[in-house]
């Protein structure tokens, strides 16, 4: 379903939201543009670099309790099960890159076994994405990713920006929802429409990017090279931070944790937190042993899992292309030139 | 008239029924033995400090101190032996300096600093403990409860 | 001015001479403006190696990670380090000296002068160019620093683009080399030491508060500033639960109440001890290199909670970190006349 919203008018279509639902987009605070609520009655503009946080968040939540528990001394204990708050939720100025990722989340949290905490939010939160016309950071790569700036997986809205208008294009069901909720703001798309939405999505193409070999060669690469002391010596600036995984829109590894609340009765939370592969108590073994002993190793696990084990066990690449972990590692680590310096591509 | 009187006796009355919990760290030797002569004089004070025995307050680490307030403590009190009277000689001054810093730091971040305290209490002073409890009682009582570095549950 | 070729000579020597194991330095890097640090082994890679006001990390702290590396491995190179240090870098080494965490024959500490300058600071920059990416800056002297974008060249106030932590700075030059380059310039007239700190102490207490909540809530625990900090050197971090060994044997309720003083849930109170925590370990320790917050990626102003307590330290116990390694630490020192009035 193609749309065309003129600028003056998003603010009324973001106000008519809001009164159903929670609304978020992207803000510039503390030197940082971030998701942020918006108020009622606050308008947005949507001329955003890429967030620092992804989006991942509004599906899975850094926190998220499984469940509550209490028990007497010497009793069984008894559970209360804590399934998330349903508000329904539209997110403004998701780029492409992270609703391709929230694809990747799909197939982790909803194939095979379907997470119930994951679906609950990934059924009402709403993605309304924004296209690139061009790249928001010097670490882009998309396109080396089989993605492109104006990608529409995983996204429940696409908005790219014209000459004083959006062409907003629904595409799943929940976001045919909103569109026709506020049908009579749209005007139907012309042809001239169409055309600039064409001409600009591939002028946003043939912007520069950073650049990686195919799927294919990159992931016989790691394979080939899993032993290869590349890993070290690239790995060797790494202080072990976790800052690469918590920023990346696709990274989905957790921990389970109880958090104690009281004694006598023993009461408390079972709390599933994000976890990082990068942390040197990740998978660690209770006999001590570590199966990734050193930063090396870790790398290896990150670079691997995003560009080999996923194509292995789903076909596709992990990782967006986003940047966000190359722009924001404290010592320049860099998954383009890694994955590339190993694989010798 | 009445709704006039009736709001400040709320406000009084809600006060007074905030009961603030105090995580009293007492140094064995000093502190501790000088709570317990406050306990065996009979005398008055609020039940509210909850005293740990700790070998030295220069074994207070900061993180029992911060800990403490993030498990709901409305105040937190360290107490030792007078200076020159530490029973390893010097555990006490270097407590001083120590929560010297913790004290400019939970200031800094903005957590009241009447919520965080040091008294040097000795063996025989039992009174001056139970006037230090019921100095701490009172001050905080006038704060409320301390939500900022509380673990919310 | 600093020439990149004399450190460069240098770093070729000592590797010709087998002296050291490595020169740990920084080089041009692909993910952007800044350098990035690198371990120079091979003669080759020698011409690699940068100086500029991109060189913004703190490689002592590789002082510090190479030898836990060292540590696991089965016959360790036992030769120093080389390593290209600034002021506050020198001053990490220092503390590092002091603590004889590494002694002073592991390191050849390559110091080189600020020149009265400093490193800048790349969200400052991207706020003054305004979305146009730096390629490279260069500290140019008489307090401007010299932009390249695609678009050219422009000449930036050093004030508008220089880290708070350089702007502050009050000796901009190594206290601890074996070899110097550079001139030791100590007139500087950018900011007074701690302003930015004495700011947030003016404001009321509510105000403080609301301002501190506001950034820890932000906190994602991602322990970058952890990770990037030469001072945090512990075996085992309080956040971390790396030595509570859980075995066949282990009961629920030895599970349950085993010691966790900081949750791993972000929640603002567990968020604002960890930084507590992490300020208060750095008491008498932290030197001002201010990497923890330059890499801090939800831009959280840590540096603010480090140097409140170095001005404290400074102005209450006359204590400056990282000046002398002879000197005693702080918190496992004391003086008769230290402030007694708080006490009851």
């Amino acid at each position: 379903m193609d749309t065309i919203l003129k600028k003056e008018r998003l603010g009324e279509w973001v106000a008519q939201i809001g009164s159903r639902a929670r609304v978020f987009a992207p803000a510039y605070a503390d030197g940082i543009w971030n998701f942020s609520p918006v108020a009622a009655g606050v308008s947005i503009e949507l001329d955003h670099g890429n967030t620092v946080r992804p989006a991942k968040g509004f599906v899975f939540p850094q926190r998220e309790v499984l469940y509550r528990f209490r028990q007497e001394s010497g009793k069984a204990p008894e559970l209360t099960e804590t399934l998330p708050d349903t508000t329904p939720t539209v997110v403004f100025g998701v780029r492409p890159c992270d609703g391709r990722a929230m694809v990747r989340n799909d197939k982790v949290f909803t194939c095979g076994f379907k997470d119930p905490y994951y679906s609950a939010r990934r059924d009402q939160v709403v993605f309304v994405g924004l296209a690139c016309n061009m790249p928001p950071s010097q670490n882009c790569f998309c396109l080396s990713m089989g993605g492109s700036p104006h990608s529409e997986d995983g996204l429940d809205v696409l908005m790219t920006e014209l000459d004083g208008r959006y062409h907003v294009k629904a595409i799943t069901p929940k976001g045919k929802a909103i569109v026709e909720s506020g049908a009579a703001l749209f005007d139907k798309m012309q042809v001239p429409d169409g055309n600039a939405v064409a001409k600009v999505h591939a002028d946003a193409d043939k912007c520069p990017q950073r650049s990686l070999a195919a799927m294919e060669k990159i992931a016989a690469g790691l394979k080939e090279h899993f032993e290869s002391p590349k890993w070290d010596e690239l790995a060797r600036a790494c202080i072990g931070c976790g800052a690469c995984t918590y920023l990346c829109p696709s990274c989905h590894c957790f921990d389970i944790n109880d958090e104690i609340t009281g004694n006598t009765p023993l009461t408390g939370e079972r709390v599933r937190t994000w976890d990082n592969c990068q942390f040197p108590d990740f998978t660690m073994h209770s006999s001590g042993h570590n199966p990734r002993h050193d930063t090396g190793a870790r790398l290896r696990q990150r670079v691997s899992h995003k560009l080999l084990y996923f194509v292995e066990n789903h076909n596709m690449q992990q990782c967006t292309g986003c940047g966000r972990c190359i722009s924001h590692c404290p010592v320049g680590i860099d998954i383009v030139r890694v994955a590339t310096e190993v694989t010798g591509q | 008239m009445s709704e006039v009187l009736e709001a400040p006796v709320q406000a009084k009355k809600e006060a007074q029924e905030f009961e603030p919990k105090i995580v009293a760290f007492l140094c064995k030797w000093c502190s501790s033995a000088g709570s317990d002569l406050a306990g065996v004089s009979r005398l008055q004070y609020p039940p509210n400090a909850v005293p740990i025995q700790v070998m030295c307050s220069g074994s207070v680490s900061p993180l029992y101190i911060l800990s403490a307030f993030n498990k709901g403590a409305d105040g937190v009190l360290v107490s030792g032996c007078h200076p020159g009277d530490c029973h390893y000689l010097k555990g006490n001054f270097f407590a001083r300096r120590r929560i010297y810093l913790v004290q400019k730091l939970l200031k800094f971040i903005g957590l009241e600093s009447d919520r965080f305290r040091m008294s040097w209490v000795s063996a025989a002073e039992g009174t001056k403990y139970a006037q230090v409890v019921a100095d701490f009682v009172k001050d905080i009582k006038a704060l409320g409860p301390q939500r900022k570095l509380k673990a919310k549950n | 001015m600093v020439a990149i070729e004399d450190i460069r000579t240098r770093a070729r020597e000592l590797l010709e001479g087998g002296k050291v194991r490595a020169v740990l330095g920084f080089r041009r890097s692909s993910a952007g403006l800044l350098a990035e640090p690198t371990f120079v082994t091979e003669l080759n890679d020698v011409a690699s190696l940068v100086w500029d006001a991109t060189c913004v990390h703190n490689l002592a702290l590789y002082l510090v990670n190479e030898k836990k590396r060292q540590k696991a491995e089965r016959n360790p190179d036992t030769r120093p380090l080389a390593v290209i240090a600034k002021g506050c870098d020198s001053r990490a080494i220092n503390v590092l000296l002091q603590e004889n965490h590494i002694a002073r024959d592991e390191v050849v500490v390559l110091g080189v002068s600020c020149e009265g300058g400093g490193v800048i600071d790349v969200r400052k920059l991207a706020d003054v160019l305004r979305g146009k990416e730096a390629t490279a800056a260069a500290y140019e002297g008489l307090g401007s620093v010299k932009v390249t974008t695609a678009s050219g060249e422009a000449t930036l106030a050093a004030s508008d683009v220089l880290a708070d932590r350089c702007l502050e700075c009050a000796t901009a030059y190594p206290s601890v080399s074996d070899v110097l380059f550079g001139e030791k310039v100590d007139e500087r007239g950018f900011s007074s030491r701690f302003a930015a700190t004495k700011a947030v102490a003016a404001m009321t207490e509510e105000e403080r508060s609301a301002f501190w909540d506001g950034h820890f809530e932000r906190c994602i625990r991602c322990y970058a500033c952890r990770a990037v900090c030469p001072m945090c050197y512990c075996d085992e971090c309080v956040v971390d639960s790396t030595s509570f060994i859980v075995g066949p044997t282990t009961t629920a309720e030895e599970k349950a109440n085993r010691i966790r003083w900081i949750q791993r849930s972000t929640t603002p109170a567990d968020n604002a001890m960890y930084h507590m925590v992490r300020a208060m370990h750095l008491a008498g320790r932290c030197v001002d290199c201010a990497e923890c917050e330059r890499v801090c990626p939800v831009n959280i102003p840590l540096r603010l909670l480090n140097t409140s307590l170095e001005s404290e330290a400074l102005e209450m116990f006359e204590y400056t970190p990282g000046t002398d390694p002879a000197q005693p630490s702080l918190i496992s020192s004391f003086r008769d006349g230290d402030p007694n009035d708080f006490v009851r």
